[in-house]
């Protein structure tokens, strides 16, 4: 998400707001949720002020270029800057449960945390209420968000009656579904439009405990997808092609054919240049233009077994010609670049491009236009 | 194996070819064997680890469960038979009888009594398909069961698929009219060129091929090109000639093929030795017509080959087709039902065949009596202890038995006894060789072959096919 300069009016809570204009501010308000009037003249100041004088007691007035309106917005404690937490135009959206996880992924992009954070459930759910435009899909992330399973229903729930028509993609290990205590109260009765995205990265347990460094993590996050299955719920599996996934991703996707094949499809991806990926660079940097052979045959054993399959976060120049159709443009909008090479390139406008911190990383293959 | 590899097949019906010394440590000391050797035949479930394995357990039951699935779905093939009457004199067919002559069809009120039984099976989809003798010679009788079973499916609310069985050479437009307007398939027969199938199937006039092909073209051009389908029967003429039977096949468009074997058994010993072919002349003209079938694939014309769509579809894919001859317990009486002009109901299109030639023990219950009735019949349970593989020695340690199971009518057609050791069946020699020779292929097809044989082996349709 992203951190931007914004002068916040003193009084403002450290609490999520919709960002409005002045003249919506009628149309728009409600007791329950929290706006900040964006600063577009001088009177707007005032304005507020005004308001709050005459006893409204959730307005306030942001100054700054970086937000735009419809923006749910995070005040920091400073009141000199905020963290969008939900932009309109994006085309990616985010909600994250908890920082804390069961597993411990050799290429985690954002590596968990172990103190309490319950709170970060309440602030989902905030944000879901000051969302003003429903978004075609949002994400719901951890941490491991089964970790918080009730309040990972009440956020899919409040989704549902709020922005009914937005689906909802759980980014799960899917380990807690093997514990009847967390999947009966979680899924029974579930209606909502959701997907589980979870990962998989071995097709015996040792190699995906391996990656996710965490013994008996695949025979849990086995039934969780079986757990899945039986309440008919739709499922993405997700692989992060880093070397010892490489090396055995043939088998898995064999793996997956044969036993899996109820997922709706298989997503590769990329692997993103940051944290634990950083510290275990001799693990998961590749270049995948290296691994064509086995990218190819790994698709082709999908395509046996009738499984859709797609490319995430690999730029075109990373991949064969055959798997070009299959690549989406998958880098959150905030953290997507190019490289210098690709202003000549003629694919540009279809390629997912780089993670923006690659610099500091690197890249999935040398980039080159194409 | 037949090349002196060893081939494991495990409780999930997956697969790995495996040395002698590997074979040895997997049941010795698996822990010496290579890592990623270890990784994959746990995959395949040859190995289990020694800690919690509760998805894998529940994997384990699923896959099986899946495997087992389209027994328990209710009969969804119900062939009727409207008459005997056929105007083909094939010297290979037990059942069929010429045009004069009477009690060879099926009365009015059977044909209403067939279409209310129907319904009493639980299945989702159902198929009815019309066999005779040749069917549309009563064509009065296919209408009347189709009109009645339309309207009553207007309560059921099945999935249905009619289909008619037929040399066509009866077809008129009219009844095409009637076939397009509801939704009915035809299957004919086609054993290859003209000549070969002219001596096959003789008429007084010698020209059944070219009235089946103009039939064909008839049907094609009102009721569309998918609405026709041919079967072929492999008989001692044809066995020098496959690649001309899948020219043909090429030649007049069609897109399915059954390689299928003549079964000899209902024949009189004289006939046996007249008509039959050993197992291994129909496997030799099998595998030669089976490359020239690739041969065409690979020049871009599909064709695909049902019986290794069967064959694959066991071995290969997670989910059954559900096809009747190898289902364990059998399918005969269970997923399919045949109801005979005699007034009988029958396990299979062989049961009824077997009738004719005076064996009439394989009869489940009169039609019009209730397909409970059918179910809970002597011969029904016989059929299945005699087919269930877990019970049937020979079978209960055999790699193949999640593929595969006993035909106990093959088996009293060919011995007079239906629990007849199923090792000692040409049912068993032929699926035998089948499977090992299926595997071997698999193992050594390239990457366009095996993109192949994976789209045969999906399930789509394979139920309906006996």
């Amino acid at each position: 998400m992203r951190r931007v300069n914004a002068k916040v009016q003193d009084g403002a809570q450290a609490r999520v707001h919709r960002v409005v204009e002045l003249g919506q501010l009628p149309r728009v308000w409600e007791p329950y949720l929290s706006f900040l009037v964006l600063v577009q003249s001088p009177h707007c100041k005032q304005s507020v002020e005004q308001l709050q004088q005459s006893g409204l007691p959730n307005v306030y007035w942001v100054d700054a270029d970086g937000v735009e309106l419809g923006d749910v917005v995070l005040p920091q404690a400073n009141r000199d800057s905020a963290l969008v937490v939900f932009r309109n135009k994006d085309q990616h959206h985010a909600l994250q449960l908890t920082n804390r996880c069961n597993s411990n992924c050799l290429m985690c992009s954002q590596p968990p945390t172990q103190a309490r954070d319950d709170w970060l459930v309440d602030e989902a759910l905030d944000v879901v209420r000051h969302i003003s435009e429903s978004p075609k899909s949002i994400g719901i992330s951890g941490g491991e968000p089964l970790l918080m399973h009730l309040g990972l229903r009440a956020l899919v729930e409040t989704i549902a009656t709020l922005h009914p028509n937005t689906a909802v993609e759980i980014l799960s290990n899917g380990r807690l579904l093997s514990n009847p205590q967390v999947r009966e109260p979680l899924l029974e009765g579930l209606n909502a439009n959701v997907k589980w995205l979870i990962p998989l990265y071995g097709h015996a347990d040792f190699f995906h405990d391996f990656v996710v460094q965490s013994t008996g993590a695949f025979e849990e996050t086995l039934a969780g997808l079986l757990t899945l299955q039986q309440f008919k719920q739709p499922i993405q599996l997700r692989i992060v092609l880093i070397k010892p996934v490489l090396e055995i991703l043939s088998e898995l996707c064999a793996f997956i054919g044969r036993n899996l094949p109820f997922v709706r499809e298989v997503a590769f991806m990329a692997c993103e240049p940051i944290g634990f990926a950083l510290a275990n660079r001799d693990q998961c940097e590749v270049d995948l233009l290296d691994w064509t052979e086995v990218l190819a045959n790994s698709a082709a054993i999908l395509h046996r077994f009738q499984i859709p399959y797609l490319f995430m976060n690999a730029p075109l120049c990373a991949l064969p010609q055959s798997l070009h159709s299959v690549a989406h443009k998958s880098i959150s909008d905030w953290k997507q670049v190019y490289a210098d090479e690709c202003d000549a390139c003629s694919v540009k406008a279809d390629c997912s491009g780089l993670f923006a911190w690659h610099e500091r990383g690197w890249k999935p293959t040398k980039i080159r236009a194409m | 194996m037949p090349d002196g590899s060893c081939l494991g097949i495990s409780q999930t019906g997956d697969h790995a070819f495996l040395s002698g010394p590997e074979l040895q440590l997997l049941f010795t000391s698996p822990d010496a064997l290579p890592v990623s050797r270890q990784a994959d035949l746990k995959s395949r479930n040859f190995l289990t680890s020694a800690g919690a394995t509760a998805g894998t357990d529940r994997l384990i039951a699923s896959r099986i469960a899946a495997k087992k699935s389209t027994i328990q779905q209710g009969p969804s093939l119900h062939a009727i038979v409207p008459t005997l009457q056929c105007a083909h004199s094939c010297k290979y067919c037990q059942v069929s009888r010429s045009l004069v002559g009477n009690g060879y069809s099926m009365s009015a009120e059977n044909i209403d009594k067939v279409c209310t039984t129907i319904f009493e099976s639980p299945s989702e989809t159902l198929t009815i398909e019309f066999q005779g003798g040749d069917p549309l010679l009563r064509f009065d009788l296919i209408e009347r069961a189709v009109l009645t079973i339309e309207a009553l499916n207007k309560d059921h609310r099945r999935s249905i698929r009619f289909v008619v069985a037929s040399t066509l050479h009866q077809v008129t437009e009219q009844m095409c009219e009637f076939f397009r307007a509801h939704q009915v398939i035809l299957s004919t027969s086609i054993d290859g060129p003209a000549q070969l199938h002219n001596k096959n199937r003789p008429i007084s006039t010698r020209d059944s091929y070219q009235r089946t092909v103009s039939a064909m073209e008839l049907v094609r051009s009102v009721c569309g090109h998918d609405s026709v389908s041919a079967l072929m029967t492999t008989t001692k003429e044809s066995l020098g000639f496959p690649e001309a039977i899948v020219d043909e096949y090429v030649r007049l468009g069609l897109h399915d093929i059954f390689l299928r074997p003549l079964s000899t058994y209902g024949f009189a010993k004289r006939n046996q030795a007249l008509l039959g072919y050993s197992l291994e002349d129909f496997l030799r003209f099998y595998w030669r017509a089976f490359d020239r079938i690739l041969y065409w694939n690979k020049e871009g014309f599909e064709l695909r080959e049902v019986y290794a769509s069967i064959i694959l579809n066991k071995i290969l894919s997670t989910f059954d087709g559900g096809y009747v001859d190898l289902q364990s317990p059998t399918g005969a009486g269970q997923s399919a039902l045949v109801y005979n002009y005699d007034g009988f109901v029958y396990p299979s299109d062989e049961a009824r065949m077997l009738a004719e030639s005076g064996d009439t023990s394989l009869r489940l219950g009169r039609i019009g009596e209730s397909l409970s009735t059918y179910r809970s019949s002597d011969v029904q349970a016989s059929l299945i202890e005699a087919s269930t593989v877990e019970r049937m020695p020979g079978c209960n340690d055999c790699a193949y038995n999640l593929f595969c199971a006993p035909n106990p009518i093959d088996a009293q057609a060919q011995f007079g006894d239906r629990f007849a050791p199923p090792l000692l069946t040409e049912h068993c020699a032929r699926h035998l060789q089948l499977f090992d020779s299926f595997y071997l292929r698999v193992r050594d097809a390239d990457a366009w072959t095996l993109d192949l044989l994976y789209r045969w082996a999906a399930p789509k349709g394979l139920g309906a096919e006996q």
